[in-house]
């Protein structure tokens, strides 16, 4: 289950761990916009910089690897389709189908701004506690009256809880079928069909059940407000980070 | 002091079927009460009347006094719930996330929900993993966590639906020992089982419930004989004659 939810906080006291929520997720999206327009040269001061911001948030490299080794896949399959669907001048055919420098340099180059976004939304997560991210959305839909940010905060907590909880749910139904020999039926829909019904009934009994506990902890939208304050290094971080920026974009 | 005063309280669901019949008992404070019965005979309907998840057709239910829908947030405060499943009652996505919630409902300030959680997980021995997602906890560890997010409300009554279901023998060992615990304290505790074995053995008072009605009420010695009739087994040290030996003996 755990690789299912790699993305998790992880207690430290890092400078990462410290700044203020808001600033990070201000930080997250300016970076992950302007490396998509970046090339290799500032692409590699950006990849130095979260090098620089993993070792100073204590995680370790061997972790982030193993985690991200689906990710890996998923990069291996979009570079392939780049490489040979860019027109240029191709460098070998491969069933027809040419395979072309450039498109081999446009895949690396999305492979490389995809690897470093996820790696900037692991470091994010795992040096923020998920009861702050929730504070900070609240925040963030606070200049919107008809979004009642208190419930959309709630709802993201409930799903980054439950998802973990429905996949373990998904996996007893697929095993239960199959030590009843659903495989010997060929018909996908049917599978597919036989697997959902109870995944749903059983999700939406959860449901209920949830419901039930929060009423019994007085569960409403009137909660204590969590206070969010920053500080002068929050200000200097936001600061690097659009000097950073400007340089992604402008390269 | 009674604590809670039941009188007369019946419910029944939409379709018509009768979830609990006509009941009337008081609950001293400090009291240590047992309810067992089979599958279906009304205990967690009874049990859901006590802090208001559900209100009565006709009767009534007085906390301290009180009548438990004159003020539904007090009931829930004062009268905590542990449910059967611990997945379906944590709602955190880390321990400490999850037993902040309760106090972060009451509207308290930042530092009495930090001081509740601290205490409330210093009780049941899980402060050393604050930070872990409750997905990965053990059964036992996931049933304590449910009790600490109930316990930072500071209630005076503890519920526990079906307490030691799922569990294995270390779990349940640790579980009765918790709110063996919390009983010493003060806490009036109310356990509903339909498996007496595990926790009679604590008990002041049975109550064994049929069909919606309360048909024994007393204390395990005087009862236990002829539980039963009424769908639950008896606890076997008590069918050979000896003497019920706690589980943590």
């Amino acid at each position: 289950m755990a690789e299912l939810t790699a993305f998790h906080f992880r207690p430290g006291t890092s400078l990462l761990h410290t700044l203020d929520v808001r600033f990070k997720i201000l930080s997250f999206i300016l970076i992950s916009i302007s490396s998509l327009k970046a090339y290799p040269l500032s692409l590699s001061i950006l990849t130095l910089v979260i090098f620089y911001a993993i070792l100073i948030s204590y995680l370790r490299f061997k972790s982030i690897l193993k985690e991200l080794r689906y990710f890996f896949v998923l990069l291996v399959f979009i570079f392939a389709a780049r490489a040979i669907f860019a027109s240029a001048l191709p460098a070998t055919n491969f069933q027809q189908s040419a395979v072309t420098w450039q498109g081999i340099y446009d895949g690396a180059l999305v492979c490389w701004r995809l690897l470093l976004v996820v790696l900037l939304g692991l470091i994010f997560v795992s040096t923020t506690r998920p009861s702050d991210i929730r504070t900070a959305v609240e925040w963030f839909l606070m200049p919107f009256p008809f979004i009642r940010g208190k419930r959309v905060a709630t709802m993201m907590s409930l799903i980054m809880r439950f998802v973990p909880l429905i996949l373990d749910q998904a996996r007893e139904t697929v095993d239960a079928q199959r030590s009843r020999g659903v495989e010997n039926r060929k018909n996908p829909v049917y599978r597919l069909i036989k697997l959902i019904i109870p995944l749903m009934i059983r999700t939406f009994e959860k449901a209920d059940k949830l419901a039930v506990a929060m009423e019994a902890r007085c569960y409403s939208e009137k909660q204590t407000n969590k206070a969010l304050s920053s500080n002068r290094s929050d200000w200097t971080t936001l600061f690097g980070v659009i000097c950073l920026s400007i340089l992604l974009v402008n390269n | 002091m009674n604590i809670i005063e039941v009188t007369n309280l019946s419910h029944r669901f939409l379709d018509g079927a009768i979830g609990i019949d006509n009941i009337s008992l008081s609950i001293r404070e400090g009291e240590f009460i047992v309810i067992a019965g089979r599958n279906g005979s009304g205990k967690t309907t009874f049990l859901r009347h006590l802090n208001g998840l559900l209100l009565p057709d006709t009767g009534s239910v007085r906390l301290a006094g009180v009548p438990v829908s004159r003020d539904i947030p007090r009931a829930r405060q004062m009268v905590g719930m542990v449910f059967q499943d611990a997945d379906s009652q944590i709602v955190g996505e880390t321990v400490f996330d999850d037993v902040a919630f309760g106090p972060e409902n009451l509207c308290l300030d930042e530092c009495e929900v930090k001081r509740r959680v601290i205490k409330s997980l210093e009780t049941v021995n899980l402060r050393d993993i604050a930070d872990q997602r409750p997905h990965l906890l053990s059964g036992g560890e996931k049933r304590r966590l449910a009790v600490a997010g109930i316990l930072a409300m500071e209630p005076r009554v503890l519920i526990f639906d079906e307490p030691f279901s799922d569990l294995d023998y270390p779990g349940v060992r640790q579980i009765l020992h918790q709110t063996l615990s919390l009983h010493k304290a003060g806490h009036t505790i109310l356990i509903a089982t339909h498996d007496l074995e595990k926790v009679i053995a604590h008990a002041d008072r049975l109550l064994i419930m049929s069909d919606g009605k309360v048909v024994m009420d007393g204390a395990p010695e005087m009862t236990i004989k002829d539980v039963e009739a009424f769908g639950v087994r008896e606890p076997c040290a008590s069918r050979l004659g000896m003497e019920i030996e706690s589980w943590l003996s």
